[in-house]
Formats: structure tokens, C-alpha cells, sequence
């Protein structure tokens, strides 16, 4: 048999053992992704939701929820914050202490924002993903994260 | 190739079969981690990162048992090579686009891509490059290689 038949046959398998586990597990995904829900009323952000949630938030909606004294969390590797952070933002490089300082501060149920370098960082959006199976409810993914934070000549602290 | 002493190229498939084994582990227990590890690099479009992240782990566990067991071999180490040919390129373009992304590579928990990612590719490229070309073959169950070819 020449390799060609052979790749289709191990693709053709793959599919099929793919489909038939996916259907079968109870954590299994949709075959195509669905984009994270965009909220833009702050107010709407920090309503306490019937069901876990992930959505995202853009610069402005950051800017007011910021103001209005809602907790920060700083999805980058704790190097980067060498370059500062989002005042009052909290980091940990380890999820579970990082989620126990999140649950001390405001609980499960409240909204909270996590950021991290860029549009395209990802960090935040997998924290969050991470944050939500420990069992907190409201999650806000600040896309644009630290660059459009800096971009828009915001405030920023140092740690010391 | 064939110069080269045969249990050197099984003890070369067995680690790049490991290697493609032990990287769909956490993938098939994750396929939603992995989803997004695809969406990251911002190539895949239409939601397909998910239709990857459930097909391509399967694909990696068939390719490393394949390689390590000597079923369809030639089918094997040309998808492992194909692969490893793609995983190359998706970490360049997202470096070369300035994202400091996970790999997603499954070997080694919030790696990040860079070069040595790059390097480490090449390495298994040119494993897979050895395998396919070598005719002089021990513990193929099926099918089997002729000498003469």
C-alpha cells in the first residue's frame, strides 16, 4: 500500500474517533467556535448573571468600570509588569492563589476584569476560561488589554 | 539512509512517536484549551480552531502509535513531517506578527512560541526525514517494507 492511501486512512480515522469522542464526552465542543459575547454598558457588565459568563469589553466601557472602582486582574506573566499595570490591578502567575485573592476581595458572583498585553495576547481570554471553571461567575476580558490602555495616555502605577 | 544501522531508526521512531503520543495527551483531554491555543495565532478562520482542536489530537496519537509501532510508517512520518512543516510556520508568522502566544504544542505546559520551538521542530522534521527514507526497517507490523525497494 503507498503512503498516500496510507495518510487518508489515518485521516479518515482521525475524524471518525474524533467525531465519535467528542459526541460521546461530556465536555465535548461545537465543531465551530462561537465569538465571545461584547458588552458595552458598564452597567449591563456588572449585573449578576443567572449563568457563568465570559464577555469582552472595549477601552471605554474598561475606562468606566475602572472608575467605578471595579477589580482589575493582570492576566501577564509577572515580568511584565515591570512596565507598570492597570492602578490597582492584582496579578499572580499561579491560578489558584490568584483566584483565592479574587474570592477574598469581591466573592464569585461579582463582575471582575481581566486584561493582558494586546488583541492578540490570548492570556486573558484563558484565564478567564480558567477563573470560570474555579467557579466565578462574571468575567469581563478587556480586549485591547495594557497596549490600548497605554495608547489612550490612561493612568498607570509601578510596583516599587 | 539504509547504511544507517535499523535499530538506530527504531530507537529515532520510538522518540518521535513518544513525542507525537505525549503531545495529544492534555489535547484530547482539553480540546477546549486547545481551541483556543488555535484562535490565538489568528490564522485559522470561521471557528474551525474547534473542528481542528477535535480531529488534529486523534491525528497525533495515530501518527506517534503509527511511527512507534510500524503501522502505515511511510503514512505516518509524511503527515508527521506535513505537520511539523505547518507547526514551523504558524510559529514564525506569529512571532514574525509580534504575539507572545502559548504554543499550544501540548509538550510542555504555557511554553511560548519562539525559536526554540522553531529549532525543536526542525529536529523531529528531520527525524521523520530519516524514517521515511530508511528501507532498512526492524518491528513493522503492517505493512511491510521489501529490502529491494
Amino acid at each position: 500500500m503507498n503512503y498516500q492511501k496510507q495518510v487518508i486512512i489515518i485521516i479518515a480515522l482521525s475524524v471518525l474517533i474524533g467525531a465519535i469522542f467528542n459526541t460521546l464526552r461530556h465536555d465535548g465542543i461545537k465543531w465551530l467556535a462561537e465569538p465571545i459575547k461584547t458588552v458595552t454598558d458598564p452597567e449591563d457588565a456588572l449585573n449578576i448573571l443567572a449563568e457563568p459568563s465570559i464577555r469582552e469589553i472595549d477601552i471605554e466601557t474598561a475606562r468606566s468600570l475602572h472608575g467605578a472602582g471595579v477589580l482589575f486582574v493582570d492576566a501577564r506573566a509577572e515580568e511584565y509588569l515591570l512596565e507598570g499595570f492597570i492602578p490597582g490591578s492584582i496579578a499572580d502567575d499561579d491560578v489558584e492563589v490568584l483566584s483565592e485573592k479574587i474570592n477574598t476581595l469581591i466573592g464569585l458572583d461579582k463582575g471582575f476584569v481581566i486584561y493582558c498585553s494586546d488583541d492578540d495576547c490570548g492570556s486573558s481570554e484563558e484565564l478567564a476560561y480558567e477563573l470560570q471553571d474555579i467557579g466565578f461567575n462574571n468575567i469581563l476580558v478587556f480586549k485591547g488589554g495594557w497596549r490600548s490602555w497605554t495608547d489612550a495616555g490612561l493612568e498607570i502605577e509601578y510596583n516599587e | 539512509m539504509n547504511k544507517i544501522n535499523p535499530y538506530l531508526i527504531l530507537l529515532i521512531r520510538c522518540l518521535l512517536g513518544l513525542v507525537f503520543v505525549y503531545a495529544s495527551y492534555d489535547k484530547i483531554l482539553d480540546p477546549g484549551k486547545f481551541a483556543r491555543d488555535i484562535a490565538n495565532y489568528h490564522i485559522v478562520p470561521f471557528g474551525l480552531e474547534n473542528s481542528i482542536a477535535i480531529i488534529l489530537p486523534w491525528l497525533e496519537l495515530l501518527i506517534g502509535a503509527g511511527i512507534i509501532l510500524g503501522i502505515f510508517l511511510d503514512g505516518s512520518v509524511v503527515l508527521s513531517g506535513s505537520f511539523l512543516i505547518l507547526f514551523i510556520v504558524m510559529i514564525f508568522q506569529a512571532m514574525m506578527r509580534g504575539f507572545n502566544i502559548e504554543c499550544g504544542c501540548g509538550l510542555k505546559e504555557g511554553e511560548m512560541v519562539g525559536w526554540s520551538k522553531i529549532l525543536e521542530n526542525i529536529v523531529f522534521l528531520g527525524a521523520s526525514y530519516i524514517v521515511f527514507y530508511s528501507r532498512n526497517r526492524v518491528l513493522e507490523i503492517y505493512p511491510k517494507t521489501p529490502l529491494s525497494e
